[in-house]
């Protein structure tokens, strides 16, 4: 091919892609090529060897209960596989451009802050999505082991698995949030604080109902409104049991996912917008 | 020359570590045979709240605790016992263990019917709460009345058992045995035929081996007691005839051929485990060979 014609469909080519979405994505794709490298995925192998354990272990343990052991086991292990990867690389994101000063050469092309954020996010999510993807066939296997056919738990699992990823996504979505501002172990504190609280969600609202003083009964129901309700997302026990939820139920706590994400990721541009690297 | 020093170090401090293991196991003091029996720290309640959504990994724990416990008094029993008559034991955790189990997750069906089997013998009202518990979780789960109507007939409370073995034929998907097995405690609770029949369909309906296991020892044991009585009238026509018990099996063994009951090669019958009966000679009575037969003595 002449030299000019890929040259000028390289830069055509580089003109039609200068758009935020393209710049987003180059970010988004890095920042998951990142995780790779840091050998972020390698949890998989672990969690594997647990699976693999329990599959052949745990029927003699659990008196004949080894597929609803092994759902709770595979689905569990992959929120907190999940959680601790969104916590403890999402925090990282940002702060290690900044340490690395690599945040410089990226503010000296013509990406926003609020792209820059978002591209990182969407990376991280995409290096979650893999993890979430890789675990529940990795479980699905295990149950095709066990029962030595079909299982009708591999069909209902899926749904639970869909619920823990959005979930994955908010949390991710919070740790960058407080990385935003802050130092990567307070954003690491914090955010595990919005997990434990965020599965406390209907305790908050029950104490705000039963609290005699209104400033209490404001203050949680405040923080119940504020905080992410992440209870919502927890089907873990009901998959294991053949139950999967309704589609309106994964619809309705999809969007407010969305939506909540939306909104910390505009919070977050606004701080960061405003941050000095100095 | 650096890095054959620190192999070194690693191999020979792994192995000094191994033994200085040994003998640190041999100094420990012998481990509190009650600890076992330690309270739980957490209740049911109290789980499921700090659970952060991993209830169901942490029922699973708790029915696994739960198994392992009951497994570790029986084997250090020297006896042999079944799981259903484990009231020697002082299974005073197991209790507490079902239920933060059934807490944790209120659709895990096992821990209810090891309640119902296992419990009785521990703690009645017990096991009577946490399967009553288990229908107030699942209103669907006829199996839940079945274990329940079983807890009243063992505590010879046919009039309550009935009353659960109706409610439990009322739902969808009750099976047909459930309505007529309401009529049979009311009219027959006591007999060995309901018996024969509860324990049928237990063996039938049970997730858990153990369960079914009992169920079948429990129904070969019906069977032992047909047989015996059989043996019994047997040996009244004998001591008509002859005006003594038999000494030996082999002064039975024609009448026992032509009614084609099993025999060994010393003309012994054999029970429903296909052991001989041992003859208590000069008694006009047949028991079971305590050391061989897979029939519960009790």
């Amino acid at each position: 091919m002449d030299t000019t014609v890929a040259i000028t469909q390289s830069n055509t080519r580089a003109e039609t892609r200068q758009g935020p979405f393209w710049r987003v994505t180059a970010i988004a794709r890095n920042a998951f090529r990142e995780a790779v490298r840091d050998r972020v995925l390698y949890n998989l192998v672990l969690f594997v060897l647990l699976l693999t354990v329990a599959a052949i272990f745990i029927g003699e343990l659990s008196g004949g209960q080894e597929r609803k052991v092994i759902v709770d086991l595979g689905l569990s292990a992959m929120l907190l596989f999940g959680v601790f990867i969104a916590i403890f690389v999402g925090v990282g994101l940002v702060y290690k451009e900044i340490e690395r000063r690599t945040i410089y050469a990226v503010f000296s092309k013509p990406v926003g802050r609020g792209e820059f954020l978002v591209g990182k996010y969407l990376g991280l999510c995409l290096t979650l999505l893999v993890n979430v993807v890789v675990m529940g066939v990795g479980v699905s296997l295990a149950l095709l082991y066990v029962k030595r056919g079909w299982d009708p738990l591999i069909t209902t699992i899926w749904p639970a698995v869909l619920l823990i990823y959005i979930e994955l996504m908010l949390l991710t979505a919070v740790a960058l949030f407080f990385s935003s501002f802050s130092s990567p172990a307070l954003s690491a504190l914090l955010t595990f604080f919005v997990f434990i609280i965020g599965h406390f969600s209907a305790d908050l609202k029950s104490l705000a109902v039963s609290l005699g003083s209104t400033g209490a009964r404001w203050l949680f129901t405040g923080l119940y409104y504020l905080l992410p309700n992440l209870a919502n997302y927890s089907f873990i026990t009901p998959a294991a049991h053949g139950r999967a939820p309704s589609a309106g139920f994964v619809l309705a706590s999809a969007l407010y996912a969305f939506v909540y994400i939306a909104v910390i990721l505009a919070a977050a541009t606004l701080i960061f917008s405003r941050r000095n690297f100095k | 020359m650096k890095t054959v020093s620190l192999a070194l170090v690693v191999v020979v401090g792994m192995a000094c570590a191994v033994l200085l293991l040994r003998w640190t196991d041999t100094l420990r003091p012998p481990a509190d045979p009650n600890a076992i029996d330690e309270s739980l720290y957490l209740n049911g309640k109290t789980a499921r709240r700090i659970s952060l959504g991993f209830n169901g990994l942490m029922a699973d724990w708790y029915w696994m605790r739960s198994l392992q416990y009951v497994g570790k008094k029986i084997i250090n029993t020297p006896e042999d016992v079944s799981i259903d008559s484990l009231g020697q034991l002082n299974l005073k955790l197991l209790a507490p263990l079902l239920d933060t189990a059934t807490t944790l997750d209120p659709e895990f069906m096992d821990p209810y019917e090891y309640a119902a089997i296992v419990l009785p013998a521990v703690d009645v009202q017990q096991a009577i709460r946490i399967t009553q518990k288990g229908i107030d979780a699942n209103p669907n789960a006829w199996k839940l009345y079945h274990h329940l109507g079983y807890i009243y007939w063992q505590q010879r409370d046919y009039q309550a058992a009935s009353e659960m073995y109706g409610r439990g034929a009322q739902i969808p998907g009750a099976p047909a045995w459930m309505e007529a097995m309401k009529a049979k405690m009311v009219g027959d609770g006591g007999s060995r035929a309901t018996a024969r029949e509860i324990y049928k369909r237990m063996y039938e309906q049970a997730g858990e081996e153990q369960v079914k296991d009992m169920a079948r020892k429990r129904l070969l044991q019906l069977d032992s007691f047909d047989q015996r009585d059989i043996l019994r009238k047997l040996f009244a026509d004998y001591k008509t005839r002859t005006g003594k018990c038999p000494d030996s099996w082999r002064e039975m063994e024609p009448v026992l051929r032509a009614l084609r009951i099993p025999v060994d090669q010393s003309g012994a019958p054999l029970d429903p485990s296909r052991t001989a009966y041992v003859l208590k000679a000069g008694e006009c009575e047949a028991e079971l060979d305590w050391r061989k037969s897979g029939v519960p003595l009790r």
